[in-house]
């Protein structure tokens, strides 16, 4: 009985320590989603808290990295795990390894929407016993054609945008709907978190001065849940970088005998009106 | 009734307008590295180019080379001789675009 209140106590109490922690974040970074013409493309992999440049984590390496891009009616995918390298990613107080990749203009010359998905390894979450793998995406666009940014490409668990994410203005609503294995997450819960410490590109940090003052921890993450179609909707209120993930939604629960969260990342791009 | 056609014909014209530059001409060429390069048309609203000419004329708008975009709204074009040259996208009134050699990706 004793023990068992302890431990209700212990659990209460870690659940009452790690609600106002930061939600995590596969990053998958490039300065801008959209090019008029097919330029080299610097991108960053890091498993992170991006808002206020939490804790870095050790993504577990990756299992795919690679493009999806459609000419004509040909939906072709392109590995780009060959151009990463293995980089150490700093944050204050907190550093662990990460990727960088030089995308060459030639893998993206092609007009129209390039689907870069990056599927990590596994990440133990010590505090609660449970591995976490956040498949994630980013559409990068070339030249101002629109050809598959709207079309799920097949992963496991995704986050199929319904209004362009290289092409949003700020208050716009971005609108997603969450699948598993191609089907709609009815009440998927999605964290939502604003890129608040631009990413140094040249140092492999994000600084400790953030661009946000948040008044409570609900604004450093905030939580939104899907509809029953596993649509759901957020207003954009500022520009810059904005990560959606839908938590545990992927179709594998389990991964070395732990509890697995498969969740679904989307990163979206705001520019204000100018 | 003349007023009722006249009525009808603008309605008519002003929602083809309307739809007509609802969307931009997007064109986009790169070096295949071959002797030749790529060119893809596009509209800003998905629509395909599949049909329309494309030009490639030098400084004096002679025209070097002409071809139709093919099903995926793409054609390969040999590289001229000269060194300068300017492609044009040509999709009618409102609806052309060109870009000049130097822009090619390569």
């Amino acid at each position: 009985m004793k023990k068992a209140l302890l431990s209700s106590l212990g659990l209460a109490a870690c659940v009452l320590c790690t609600a106002p922690a930061h939600a995590h974040f596969m990053m998958t970074y490039t300065p801008e989603t959209y090019m008029q013409k097919a330029e080299n493309a610097d991108f960053r992999l890091v498993f992170t808290h991006p808002t206020e440049a939490g804790s870095v984590m050790d993504m577990g390496g990756v299992q795919e990295f690679y493009a999806m891009h459609k000419r004509g009616d040909n939906l072709k995918k392109t590995d780009m795990k060959k151009y990463l390298k293995d980089i150490t990613w700093a944050n204050p107080g907190s550093k662990a390894p990460a990727y960088a990749a030089t995308i060459p203009a030639k893998e993206i010359r092609s007009m129209g929407d390039h689907v870069f998905v990056l599927i990590p390894g596994y990440y133990l979450e010590k505090e609660e016993d449970v591995y976490m793998q956040q498949i994630s995406k980013l559409i990068l666009n070339v030249g101002g054609a629109p050809t598959s940014w709207n079309e799920p490409v097949g992963l496991p668990t995704e986050i199929v945008p319904m209004i362009k994410p290289y092409a949003l203005w700020t208050g716009n609503i971005f609108q997603g709907q969450v699948l598993s294995k191609g089907k709609p997450v009815a009440n998927a819960e999605i964290e939502v978190e604003y890129m608040s410490n631009m990413p140094n590109m040249a140092t492999n940090t994000m600084p400790k001065e953030s661009s946000v003052d948040y008044k409570n921890p609900s604004l450093v993450t905030q939580t939104i849940f899907a509809d029953e179609n596993g649509v759901f909707s957020f207003g954009i209120p500022k520009a810059g970088w904005w990560g959606f993930a839908a938590l545990g939604v992927g179709p594998d629960t389990e991964y070395k005998g732990k509890g697995l969260s498969q969740d679904a990342v989307i990163w979206v791009q705001a520019n204000d009106i100018k | 009734m003349k007023l009722l056609l006249a009525t009808l014909v603008l309605s008519i014209q002003l929602f083809f307008a309307g739809e007509a530059f609802a969307h931009s001409a997007l064109l986009n060429c790169f070096d295949n590295a071959d002797g030749t390069f790529t060119c893809q048309g596009g509209y800003s609203d998905g629509s395909s180019a599949t049909g329309i000419r494309i030009a490639v004329v030098d400084k004096s708008e002679n025209i070097l080379y002409e071809a139709i975009l093919n099903s995926d709204s793409e054609v390969i074009i040999p590289f001229p001789k000269h060194q300068d040259f300017t492609i044009l996208f040509d999709g009618g009134s409102g609806h052309s675009v060109q870009i000049t050699s130097d822009v090619l990706v390569r």
